[in-house]
């Protein structure tokens, strides 16, 4: 039941801090990807389930607020949790150089997946070419990637806190 | 074994994701499907909104926080401001009665062979009011003995009697006044050619005597300085009668005088100093 109100809360949490506070909060429209970084911390916590499920209801949740393909992030979340809670197991989730790359590869996936479903989707919601690379997404991706560690030490101290440590 | 199980779970749940993912991307253009979606933004979009709400709520009260701020210290500075010029104000009336003052002194008569020393009362005993005082000029100004002292009567623009020097030291001297006790002052009823005595009373009053029987002597009748003082020019104004005592038993009136110099606070004196004779 604990682990339940945490979820949720950690769903409320990211949900405020991806949807409504990024926009105060964001540098000339570049704002981190906190869902993703989320999922993948879950993910290399040996939560796989935990992760797939928020993954998937995080990103159904965005879906509902984009006017793109219904349905595309919940993929994407909830395939990021299940192989990042599958190669999570080979590495040293502590180690501040494992989440940045691993948040990186995640991120490159996230974006590549996303476009290429656009790319094959016949009438998709979006114009954007498969190759289409701009400075802001690549900007994102690096706040992302610099900001992670700090997310994961945050969601640490919070797990701790919960007394959930595993 | 609980390893393999627990992949195995989450392979199978992966896959459910998977399949629900995409029947929502194939008919997403499907009545079910637009349904379910307006069903899950209508539950977080109140929730969002509230959340956002709160936040520019909060942003709003920082912003209100530093303007209340922001205005309390224009205040500060406003009420410095304000200090400033009440004070420069405060300055500027004085200086406009000093201006006054001066422009009535110009106005003033001027004595044949006298020249007027202006001096500050810088002593006035209470306990001994009517009687002496100390003015801030003496010898060094050309100050000596028995130098008669007036007051500028504003009213009247014109110098009426105080009293005489008794004492001159180097900066300053000592004035007996003319309701002192041991003063007597020569005086007549000006218009009416009566002279007469004015003698100190220790108050504002002088007691005015050798007022001759049948002399027409009334309340209001002003006094001034008679030709027989040694100490002050004639008709200089001395005060106004209050009353008159007509006893007969007695071969004088007596009478009462209110002095004009305490008409006005007495801050400043006139000493009328004769001039040098020239040759």
């Amino acid at each position: 039941m604990k682990e339940l109100i945490f979820y949720i809360f950690l769903y409320i949490v990211f949900c405020l801090l991806q949807f409504s506070f990024g926009k105060y909060l964001n540098i000339c429209g570049i704002f981190p990807n906190f869902i993703l970084i989320l999922i993948v911390y879950l993910g290399l916590s040996k939560r796989t389930i935990n992760a797939q499920i928020l993954g998937f209801l995080l990103g159904l949740t965005w879906d509902v607020f984009s006017p793109n393909v219904f349905g595309v992030r919940a993929i994407m979340f909830a395939s990021m949790g299940y192989f990042t809670g599958l190669l999570g197991k080979n590495f040293d989730r502590d180690k501040i150089s494992t989440q940045c790359v691993v948040v990186l590869f995640s991120n490159i996936i996230y974006w590549l997946g996303f476009n290429f479903t656009y790319y094959i989707l016949p009438n998709g919601g979006s114009h954007t070419s498969f190759t289409f690379i701009t400075l802001q997404g690549t900007m994102r991706l690096i706040v992302t990637v610099i900001i992670a560690p700090m997310v994961f030490y945050i969601l640490d101290f919070l797990i701790d806190y919960m007394g959930r440590e595993t | 074994m609980y390893q393999n199980q627990k992949s195995k779970h989450e392979t199978i749940i992966f896959v459910i994701f998977l399949l629900i993912g995409l029947s929502f991307i194939i008919g997403r253009f499907t009545a079910s499907v637009s349904l379910i979606k307006n069903f899950i933004y209508h539950i977080a979009y109140p929730n969002l909104n509230a959340a956002n709400f709160i936040f520019r709520s909060v942003g709003n009260f920082a912003d209100n926080l530093k303007a209340v701020t922001y205005l309390r210290q224009e205040n500060i500075a406003y009420k410095q401001k304000n200090q400033e010029l009440s004070d420069k104000l405060r300055n500027y009336e004085l200086m406009s009665q000093e201006y006054k003052s001066l422009l009535n002194l110009l106005k003033l008569k001027s004595i044949p062979n006298t020249m007027s020393v202006f001096a500050k009362i810088s002593v006035r005993e209470t306990s001994e009011w009517y009687q002496w005082l100390i003015i801030d000029k003496g010898s060094d100004d050309g100050l000596y003995n028995d130098l008669p002292v007036a007051m500028f009567n504003k009213d009247e623009n014109t110098l009426c009697a105080v009293g005489r020097i008794i004492e001159t030291h180097k900066s300053s001297a000592k004035v007996v006044l003319i309701t002192n006790p041991i003063y007597a002052l020569p005086v007549e009823i000006k218009g009416k050619d009566i002279n007469c005595l004015a003698e100190g009373f220790d108050s504002n009053l002088l007691k005015i005597t050798y007022i001759a029987h049948g002399s027409d002597v009334n309340p209001g009748d002003e006094l001034v300085v008679s030709e027989l003082s040694s100490v002050f020019q004639k008709d200089m104004p001395v005060g106004v009668i209050k009353d008159v005592m007509d006893e007969s038993s007695l071969d004088f009136k007596v009478a009462t005088a209110e002095v004009f110099f305490e008409a006005h606070t007495l801050y400043d004196a006139v000493i009328l100093v004769p001039k040098p004779e020239t040759k």
